[in-house]
Parts: C-alpha cells; sequence; structure tokens
C-alpha cells in the first residue's frame, strides 16, 4: 500500500516536471527575448533609452507584419516564398500610384495587388493541386521580375514627407503610428485565428487536411484564404515602410524572406502545419531586431549579426527536434503503468 | 493565464523602459533656424584652444596608400555649366539631361546646416555608414581609418549590407548614438534624401561620400566626397575611341540599377562617345550584376547575337564583371574585342598587364575613404569646406600599370 502510495507520487512529481517543460517550451521565445534584452540592456552602450526602443520597434514593424499571414500560411502546412516580392510590389505601387492618386487610394491598390499575387497562389496550390513551394516561387520570380521590367531597376520617391514624418514620429513619446497600426493588426488575426471557430479551422486544416473536410469544413477555401492574407500583409508591411521614407527600392524584399521564415520557425510555428501563433512570430520578429541592435550597439558587423540569429534558429530546430525525439520515445505507452514498472511496484 | 500574465508583464516592462529610458536620448525635433551649433566637442585633454592648434598642426601629406601611392591625392576642381531649363526633355545621349544627376550638390540650397565647432578633431567621434560589404569598401575603411587616427578622431564603421531597410535602422541608430559626425555612404540616390533629411533634423552634421545621393538631398549635408564618376568615364570613352579608331559597335556591363555609377558608368560613356566618335554605336547595355557567370553568359550572348559587329565592350566593374567578359571573348576566341573598365581592382590591372583589357579607370578606395575623413577633420578645424570635394582622375593603362601595384583591393 505504502509502496503503490510512493509510486503516485513519483508519477505524479514525473508529470508535473513535464508539464512545467511543456509550458517553458511553449513560452521560450518570450524568455529568449527576455534574456536577449537584459544583457544587451547591461552590456551594450546606448541600447537601454526611449530613442533606441522606438528604433527597435520600428525595425521590427516592416517583418512583423509581413509574419502575420505568413505564419497562417504555415499553419495551414504550406509555404509561401513570394512574401519578399510582395512587399515590395506594395512599396513600389504605393510611391509610383501616389503623385496620380494620393496616398490613400494608392494605398489601396498596393494592398489589392498583394491580395491578387495571394489569391493566384492560393487558388494553383488549393485547387490545380500545385505543392506550395513551386507556386510560391513561380510568382516570387513573376512579381520581382515585373517590378524590375517596370522600374527599369531604379528606385522610386516622392518630395513629400509630411505622411513619412507622421508614421515615424512617437505619439505622446512612445509608439510611432506605423508601429501601432503593425501591432494591431498582429493582434486582430491573432485573436481572429486563435479564438474564433472560423480561425480555429486554419489549425484543423494544417494537422489534418483530410480530417478538416470530413468535419466539413472547405479546406480549398481555407488555403486561398491564408495565401490571400500573406499576399495582404505583405504588401501592406512594404506600402507602409515605403510610406513612411516617401521612396522604395526594387530590391526592398530580398532579405525579409529569410528573416521572417527565421522568425515564424523560432516563435513555434511547425512547418508540418497545425501549430502556431501569430503573436509569437511578432515577439520572435522583436527579438531578432532586439539581437539585432544590440549586437549593433556593441560594434559587431552585418555578418556577426546573421551568424548570431543563425545560431538562435538552430538552437530553437534543435530543441524542438529533442523535444519530437522525446514524444516519440513514448508514444503509445501509458506513462503511469511505465512509472510503477519502473518503482517495480507490480 | 499564464500566457496572458507573461504578455501583459513584457508589455509592462517595455513601456517603463520607454518611459524611463536609461540615457535619456530623446527623439531629436526638427529644427526651427536655418543654423544651428553641431553637438558639443567630445575632446578629451587640453581645451579647445589646445585641440584646435594640435589637429591643425596635423600633417597627413606624408601618408600613402597600400599601393604607395599617396593617401590623400590632390583634389581636383570640375568646370560646372549652367543648368538647362529641363534637362530631362534633352536626349540621353546629351550630356546635360543628365545635370541634376552629375552635377548633384553644387546648386543646392543648404538647409539646417550646423556651424563647426571650429575646436578641433582630436577626439571627436566619426560614425562612418557604409553602403555594404565590398572589398572595395574594405580598402574605403583602410584609408579612413587612416586619417581618423592622423587626427585623433574615433570611427565607428556600420554596414548594411547593402540593404536599404537596415540601412534605415541603421542611421536611427546613429543619430541615437549621437556622434559629432555622420558619414554616410547612401544605398540608394533616392531613399538617401530621408536618410539625410533625419539626421539632418536631428542636428547632427553630416557628410556624404562615395556615391552621389538626389540632389534634393544634397542639401541637408555640409558637402559630398568621391570619385568623380562622370569625369572620369569621359576620359575613359577618350581612350575607347582612339582604340577603336572611332568607329564600330560597343556594348556596356551596367552598375547596380538605383545607385549613381550606373548613371554615371552608361551615359558618361554614351554622352562622351556621341560627342568625339558618331560613327562608334552602342548595341546593347545591361545590368548583369556582379557575378563573372551572369556576365560571361551575357558576353557570349552578344557575341552571337552581334557578331562581327561587336567590337568593344565597356565593364562598369573591372573584377567579377571583367573576368566574365575575358572568359567569354576567350571561349568565342574574339580576344579582338577592345576592353575598357572602371575601376582598379587587383583583377582589372592583372588584366590591363595581361593585355586583355585596353585601360581602366584610377579610382584609389583608400583615398576615397581618406578624403571624406579628411573633409570632417577641416569642418571639425572650421576649415571652409567646399560642397563637393572630387579625388583626382587618372586613366590607366599598360604603360603606367606598375606603379599602381600591388592592388588595394
Amino acid at each position: 500500500m505504502l509502496g503503490r502510495l510512493e509510486s503516485s507520487e513519483g508519477m505524479m512529481r514525473d508529470m508535473d516536471t513535464k508539464k512545467i517543460l511543456n509550458k517553458l517550451d511553449y513560452y521560450r521565445i518570450y524568455m529568449i527575448l527576455a534574456v536577449i534584452f537584459i544583457l544587451m540592456c547591461l552590456f551594450a552602450p546606448n541600447f537601454f533609452n526611449t530613442f533606441n526602443i522606438i528604433n527597435i520597434l520600428k525595425g521590427m514593424s516592416l517583418n512583423a507584419m509581413v509574419a502575420v499571414g505568413f505564419t497562417v500560411v504555415m499553419i495551414c502546412g504550406q509555404l509561401d516564398l513570394s512574401i519578399g516580392s510582395n512587399l515590395t510590389l506594395g512599396a513600389m505601387v504605393v510611391i509610383g500610384l501616389q503623385p496620380t492618386l494620393g496616398w490613400f487610394p494608392s494605398l489601396i491598390v498596393a494592398v489589392l495587388a498583394g491580395s491578387l499575387v495571394g489569391a493566384i497562389n492560393g487558388f494553383l496550390v488549393a485547387k490545380a493541386k500545385i505543392h506550395s513551394f513551386i507556386v510560391t516561387l513561380g510568382t516570387m520570380t513573376i512579381v520581382q521580375g515585373l517590378i524590375f521590367l517596370i522600374s527599369k531597376g531604379s528606385a522610386l520617391s516622392v518630395n513629400d514627407f509630411t505622411l513619412a514624418d507622421w508614421l515615424e514620429a512617437p505619439l505622446f513619446g512612445l509608439f510611432p503610428p506605423r508601429v501601432i497600426i503593425t501591432v494591431s493588426i498582429v493582434l486582430i488575426f491573432f485573436v481572429l485565428v486563435k479564438y474564433t471557430k472560423f480561425g480555429k479551422g486554419f489549425y484543423l486544416v494544417g494537422g489534418n487536411k483530410e480530417t478538416a473536410w470530413l468535419a466539413g469544413l472547405n479546406t480549398d477555401l481555407y488555403l486561398i484564404l491564408a495565401f490571400i492574407l500573406s499576399g495582404t500583409t505583405a504588401a501592406l508591411g512594404g506600402a507602409l515602410l515605403a510610406m513612411s521614407i516617401s521612396s522604395a527600392v526594387p530590391t526592398l524584399g530580398v532579405s525579409s524572406q529569410m528573416v521572417v521564415i527565421a522568425a515564424t520557425i523560432i516563435g513555434g510555428t511547425s512547418m508540418a502545419g497545425g501549430t502556431g501563433d501569430i503573436f509569437r512570430s511578432m515577439i520572435a520578429v522583436l527579438m531578432l531586431v532586439v539581437l539585432f541592435n544590440g549586437l549593433m550597439c556593441l560594434g559587431a558587423g552585418y555578418e556577426v549579426q546573421i551568424f548570431a540569429s543563425g545560431l538562435v534558429l538552430a538552437a530553437v530546430v534543435l530543441g524542438e527536434s529533442y523535444a519530437l525525439y522525446e514524444q516519440d520515445k513514448v508514444k503509445g505507452q501509458r506513462p503511469a503503468l511505465m512509472a510503477e514498472l519502473k518503482k517495480g511496484a507490480l | 493565464m499564464f500566457k496572458k500574465s507573461l504578455a501583459l508583464l513584457m508589455m509592462g516592462a517595455l513601456s517603463i523602459s520607454l518611459l524611463s529610458g536609461c540615457g535619456g536620448a530623446k527623439t531629436p525635433a526638427p529644427a526651427e533656424t536655418t543654423e544651428t551649433t553641431a553637438p558639443a566637442a567630445t575632446t578629451t585633454g587640453g581645451d579647445a584652444g589646445d585641440n584646435l592648434t594640435k589637429s591643425l598642426a596635423v600633417d597627413v601629406s606624408t601618408l600613402k596608400s597600400s599601393d604607395n601611392q599617396p593617401l590623400l591625392l590632390k583634389t581636383e576642381a570640375k568646370e560646372i555649366p549652367a543648368r538647362p531649363e529641363d534637362p530631362k526633355a534633352l536626349p540621353e545621349e546629351d550630356p546635360l539631361h543628365w545635370y541634376d544627376l552629375e552635377y548633384s550638390g553644387w546648386s543646392a540650397e543648404k538647409v539646417n546646416i550646423p556651424k563647426s565647432p571650429a575646436d578641433g578633431s582630436i577626439g571627436k567621434k566619426v560614425t562612418l555608414i557604409v553602403h555594404g560589404d565590398h572589398p572595395y569598401v574594405t580598402a574605403y575603411i583602410k584609408g579612413a581609418q587612416q586619417v581618423a587616427t592622423a587626427y585623433g578622431m574615433e570611427l565607428n564603421v556600420m554596414s548594411p549590407n547593402f540593404n536599404v531597410d537596415v540601412q534605415n535602422q541603421l542611421v536611427d541608430q546613429a543619430i541615437n548614438a549621437k556622434p559629432d559626425m555622420i558619414v554616410e555612404i547612401p544605398t540608394d540616390a533616392k531613399v538617401a534624401v530621408q536618410q539625410f533629411r533625419k539626421i539632418n533634423q536631428a542636428g547632427i552634421p553630416l557628410i556624404a561620400a562615395n556615391t552621389l545621393p538626389e540632389d534634393e538631398g544634397m542639401k541637408y549635408v555640409i558637402g559630398w566626397a568621391g570619385p568623380d564618376d562622370w569625369g572620369q568615364m569621359r576620359m575613359l570613352a577618350k581612350t575607347f575611341a582612339e582604340k577603336m579608331n572611332f568607329e564600330g559597335g560597343y556594348t556596356i556591363t551596367q552598375h547596380a540599377p538605383g545607385g549613381s555609377p550606373y548613371f554615371s558608368r552608361t551615359y558618361g560613356i554614351v554622352t562622351e562617345l556621341k560627342k568625339i566618335a558618331p560613327k562608334m554605336k552602342l548595341l546593347d547595355a545591361q545590368a548583369p550584376g556582379f557575378e563573372a557567370e551572369k556576365t560571361m553568359q551575357l558576353t557570349s550572348d552578344w557575341i552571337t547575337k552581334f557578331g562581327p559587329e561587336l567590337k568593344g565592350i565597356m565593364a562598369a566593374d573591372d573584377s567579377a564583371q571583367q573576368i566574365g567578359i575575358n572568359e567569354a571573348c576567350k571561349n568565342a576566341k574574339r580576344e579582338d574585342i577592345i576592353r575598357i573598365a572602371a575601376g582598379n581592382s587587383k583583377v582589372g590591372m592583372d588584366a590591363v598587364k595581361a593585355g586583355t583589357v585596353t585601360a581602366i579607370t584610377y579610382q584609389s578606395a583608400e583615398a576615397d575613404g581618406a578624403v571624406v575623413l579628411k573633409m570632417a577633420a577641416d569642418w571639425f578645424n572650421g576649415v571652409e569646406v567646399e560642397p563637393v570635394r572630387y579625388l583626382p582622375k587618372h586613366i590607366i593603362t599598360a604603360a603606367d600599370v606598375e606603379q599602381y601595384m600591388p592592388a588595394q583591393w
């Protein structure tokens, strides 16, 4: 009797430890951000002040916006390589049309352009059943080529800085409007995808498409909507950045792509689909920007920043692989029975 | 519940740091007057007068670059013609069509330029924001560092690796660090306008370098220092025309689109040849990037397409592009094609020595970096600084290539 009681207590301790470890794994991105932030505050000169924190938030805005749609695509178990091109498309369209249409209409057109590219991606993936890697690789090349063809490789600019100044100047000394817009979009879609019945459908589609279909979900529609969202948020992010600097270059989105993919994975979204979190993707983007900014304050070059972010990605991926390995080891086993056998209670 | 609490805690920490901000660097407000005083001198040791005397006494004329040339070459003046009413209305083959690009900065009305503290350069902090990582830039930084060390200035280098968004963030970071001066090589001539404006509004003195920004951006800078690319291309075009007997078809492999060298290294050649060798015909101009493989493919396509009509090729880059061009000519057994290039890398100079390239421009990367830091030191010393400071021009041929060895990059 005493033996059984002791083995039960041991089982409870094991399960509590596992729960804690799972929680820690779930919140790892917050912990990584906190650690990096604290270290930079302590050691990086000129890091911890209002102006630099605002810079960090502004630096996060572009990729955090792009990561919204990209995360949803990955939750559905797909990939969108055209985000960089869509971002550039949004930027070039808004600046290119501004002299004719004004800011707001040109922003609408820019966002719709990104949505159109996303719709094409979604349609080809969902209806034509072409792998998303191939489809989006194609649209990435086509869109980028079109941009270069029309702009002849040149940048576009407008000599009106009124909107740029408004977007960049912090409101009440805190958050610039561009950051507020970005965080608002992130929060809206975070709540929509995570906490509404409709939004949870994305997880079902990504987790098991057949089961989702059998459950009555229109899986093709979900895929198309995911890609449309990805194209829309990428174009919106690019347009906002272009508006904040009153110019756009044809190579704007080239490096954003890799940062967004890395951040989404670091944030806990699985490439296999079915899991992910828009808010955590934003936190991951913020973490990378804090890291880059801090390293720059420490005098490290660009190559060190790339190396450091690669290390973080590698560490996160290895950690996840190890967690999956541990999970696989106990798959099918009854934890309570295994614990008892270990203790020799039977 | 735990997650929400953690998220709230993080946001609270972020907000507290925003409000408290140790170090307290405030967002700089746009200046209201047209002139401001530069940030207080960060000199160490001795008073300002002593600092000024010492730094005025610094002699940098004896400094040498790694190719045994004087590091600080005698800068050249340039004749500035009158601006046509509408340069864009002129044909592209007319040099005045490119007036605003070539003579950028000469007629800009300066805005909010800080006054020099005239207290010497010793101890001054200068932030140099380059456009990207490249062997030329490495040599550039080396030259800049030499002059900075001679004048007792502290040089901090930042590189965005040709990424416009990253350079924007670096500009913000540089403003945050409040150096005594910022020197910037823009990644893009148009994007530079807003970057320069921000630095100017922060009250930090700014010198633009190497590649020319749009004319609109020049009103925010103390001055610009770098190579007279347009002038160099005209000299190179003369050598090209002589070698081609003032006739025949030619092509151009262009620089990266968007920057000032893209225009200068194409239209500097085209406009000059139109004037001095009207029988020479531009067959094609394309930008293959700085990849030997792509350039080789492009050149092979030209050789196939134009055949014997193609008599000469101009390369905007004498290293990677030139390798591709030479390889294609060799493979097609067209060593008769006259080749010229911009730049004086080791690859380019070896090619001139070997006879595969007729002429290249002498553009000392180290001198390029040195001249801008000299301009900064002059400004700190209260010496009047001209709006544009050009490096001298020279064309390297087989006759004098040995004088410029070993190559800087």
